[in-house]
């Protein structure tokens, strides 16, 4: 049992608490206007048509990559092989954790250090070690701090960005019991170089170091992952064994594809024209090199993936997790990564979510959103998230997993949508009821069945005529 | 039946195929198509904007001076650390100490040659190996990398056909594109967070 099991199914519940929580409010705030006006500089920097002509051309990648995904995986692994290295198959979270434990255990591992890795988070690989007496150590700034609060991630790409700055020294002067508890942590630099020094230290203790990947080249065998602090590189180089974790969508054909994919991930997701560091890894160090692991293990993460292929969330599987569409989400930017209750946040996670762990633990997800489509307009691989999050509308209303009121409403309007008359009539009616309840002011305090959308701002009154009506004028 | 077989069986019930013949990359910007002296240029540039720092030498044998200069300036220890790079081995390196091997946990300043480098983001390629140990580019505080101005390639497309070329395949090719950095403290990005706190680049010859 993981002990950050899903809290996906009460996401009202955590909404209205992410809302009246003031650190997080605050922490929210701030992040909000720095990833989307980066963005937009960096996307602008490079050409507006170039950039998206190069999200044109990641599309048609990742859409040839899937439709021969078989192909790609196997060449891959025969890369991997021929430079010494070792791929793992699982099929499921737990197929996961055990093969990781079962190499950490070969290892003679008492210390584990992490890069930043989703697929990690998705199996609950930190919880998994610890129960069998394994300590893994968070070497991404974000990761740590969240694991010293024992937390999860509440952002793909930025972990701890609900965390504000005294909650930060709180936690290092908790955890950091060694150091003099009258330091001066006052500053941001203070902080910074004391989590340098404290996690130096433990690059050289660590037997196996475990990293995600961006990116598997299925014509190198090669791993690619992208960061900005360079804990990925240390975590993967210091260590005796690498364990690399990635799903099965992760491959491109060559490098030069994942140049495309790099031109466009760092400006979506930071703003950044390149990250700190892309490092490309293949296999164990070579003979005569003075450091780097002498194992490599690549585990391949299916964990429901295959079963969205050839359904309507396959574009899902394109994605290359940069986080602008949750940086964009205006539901995201309100209520935080936490209250999605799972690994994966905003919209790329409201999509995600249900096809990995149900639509009866997830379903709430998709709806949470406006529909307004800026995920879609930023979306670097151009994933329709919101056509897919109605998908997921309708599977779980034909699963009878809608709440009554919902299917009670929308009975109703279906009932009146199919006798358009009858619905022509019910719209004036309703106009002229609105205009009147407005009358004097074109604006309503308060709707019928509508308090808690009022309660936080006004309705404006209808005004002119109906759409129909005013298309037969004027036709 | 195994984990692999199942996985594979799954995917290849639908994913059938799409007859394209794949041609890699595609699609590259302008910003990765400069040449001559404007390629230098722009290498400078975005390195600049990345938060490094270059200085031009005329060649290697102006290295040692500048480097010790560079130290002093800093304020480092007058030591240095690399791997065994040929290039460095044949350098006086004079009131410098110089030292070779792996980075270790206290590395004030390491120093390493780029395989190549590309304009187009003011990115260090560096690639593994004897001459250039992968940890001293992640352990020095300060790390110092020399590139010779004919290895900068416009883009991405020339560093792969270089890397092809030399057929090699070392155990990481690493991209470094400033110095490292974060900001997960309260969003505001600091410099050196893991790996250096600072990189300068010599640029060698025109």
């Amino acid at each position: 049992m993981s002990l950050h099991a899903s809290t996906t199914p009460q996401f009202k519940q955590n909404s209205r608490d992410a809302l009246a929580d003031e650190n997080l409010q605050s922490a929210l705030r701030s992040a909000r206007n720095g990833f989307v006006g980066k963005r937009a500089i960096a996307r602008a920097k490079m050409g507006e048509d170039e950039f998206d002509a190069l999200r044109n051309r990641g599309r048609d990648l990742k859409n040839h990559v899937l439709a021969n995904l078989g192909d790609y995986l196997e060449a891959y692994e025969r890369e991997v092989i021929a430079s010494g290295g070792h791929v793992h198959w699982a099929e499921t979270a737990a197929d996961a954790q055990a093969i990781v434990l079962d190499i950490c255990r070969k290892a003679g591992a008492k210390t584990v250090n992490k890069g930043k890795t989703m697929i990690s988070e998705e199996c609950g690989i930190n919880d998994h070690l610890s129960a069998n007496g394994i300590t893994p150590v968070e070497t991404d700034l974000g990761e740590y701090i969240i694991q010293l609060r024992d937390e999860t991630p509440s952002h793909i790409i930025a972990p701890a960005v609900h965390v504000t700055v005294p909650q930060v020294r709180e936690e290092f002067l908790k955890a950091h019991t060694h150091l003099d508890p009258d330091r001066d942590l006052s500053g941001l630099d203070t902080l910074l170089k004391e989590a340098r020094a404290v996690l130096r230290a433990k690059y050289f203790e660590a037997q196996v170091g475990i990293t995600g990947a961006n990116m598997l080249i299925a014509e190198t065998g090669q791993s690619v992952i992208v960061t900005n602090e360079g804990n990925g590189d240390l975590s993967q180089s210091l260590p005796k064994v690498h364990i690399v974790m990635a799903s099965i969508e992760k491959i491109v054909p060559t490098m030069e594809d994942a140049a495309t994919v790099l031109r466009i991930l760092a400006r979506s997701a930071t703003g950044q024209d390149m990250s700190v560091y892309t490092t490309f890894s293949q296999g164990p160090r070579r003979a005569g090199d003075p450091d780097g692991p002498e194992e490599y293990h690549v585990v391949l993460l299916d964990n429901g993936r295959s079963n969205m292929l050839g359904t309507e969330f396959q574009d899902m599987l394109r994605c290359i997790r940069c986080g602008a569409c949750m940086n964009h989400c205006p539901v995201y930017q309100t209520v935080g990564g936490h209250a999605y209750g799972w690994v994966y946040p905003g919209p790329m996670g409201a999509v995600l979510t249900p096809s990995l762990i149900g639509v009866e633990e997830g379903g709430h997800l998709p709806n949470a959103s406006t529909f307004c489509g800026r995920c879609e307009d930023v979306c670097p691989m151009r994933i329709p998230l919101p056509k897919m999050m109605r998908h997921w509308r309708e599977r779980e209303f034909e699963r009878n997993l809608t709440p009554a009121a919902t299917r009670w409403g929308l009975g109703i309007w279906g009932w009146f949508a199919k006798r358009p008359a009858l619905y022509r009539l019910a719209t004036r009616g309703g106009m002229a009821g609105l205009r009147l309840l407005g009358r004097g002011r074109g604006r309503l305090g308060k709707v019928p069945l509508a308090g808690s959308w009022t309660d936080a701002r006004d309705m404006p009154a209808p005004q002119g005529d109906t759409f129909m009506a005013q298309w037969r004028a004027k036709r | 039946m195994s984990a692999r077989d199942r996985i594979l069986g799954r995917i290849r019930r639908v994913a059938t195929g799409d007859d394209i013949v794949w041609q890699g990359g595609g699609a590259t910007p302008a910003i990765a198509r400069t040449s001559g002296a404007d390629r230098v240029e722009r290498f400078i540039a975005q390195a600049t904007a990345a938060d490094a720092t270059v200085t031009r030498l005329d060649g290697l044998a102006d290295l040692p001076a500048a480097l010790a200069e560079e130290l002093r300036n800093r304020n480092l220890p007058a030591a240095i650390r690399h791997g065994a790079e040929p290039d460095f081995a044949a350098l006086d390196w004079g009131t410098v100490a110089a030292s070779q091997g792996m980075g270790r946990i206290d590395e004030p300043a390491t120093l390493s040659k780029a395989r190549c480098a590309m304009a187009e983001t003011g990115t260090l390629v560096l690639t593994s190996g004897p001459d250039n140990p992968v940890t001293l580019t992640f352990l020095g505080e300060t790390h110092f990398v020399v590139v010779d101005a004919a290895d900068i390639e416009a883009g991405f497309e020339g560093v792969f056909a270089d890397l092809r070329a030399a057929g090699s395949s070392p155990r990481t090719v690493n991209m470094v594109t400033g110095p490292s950095r974060s900001a997960d403290i309260g969003q505001v990005l600091q410099l050196g967070a893991h790996g250096p706190i600072a990189l300068h680049i010599f640029v060698l010859g025109a």
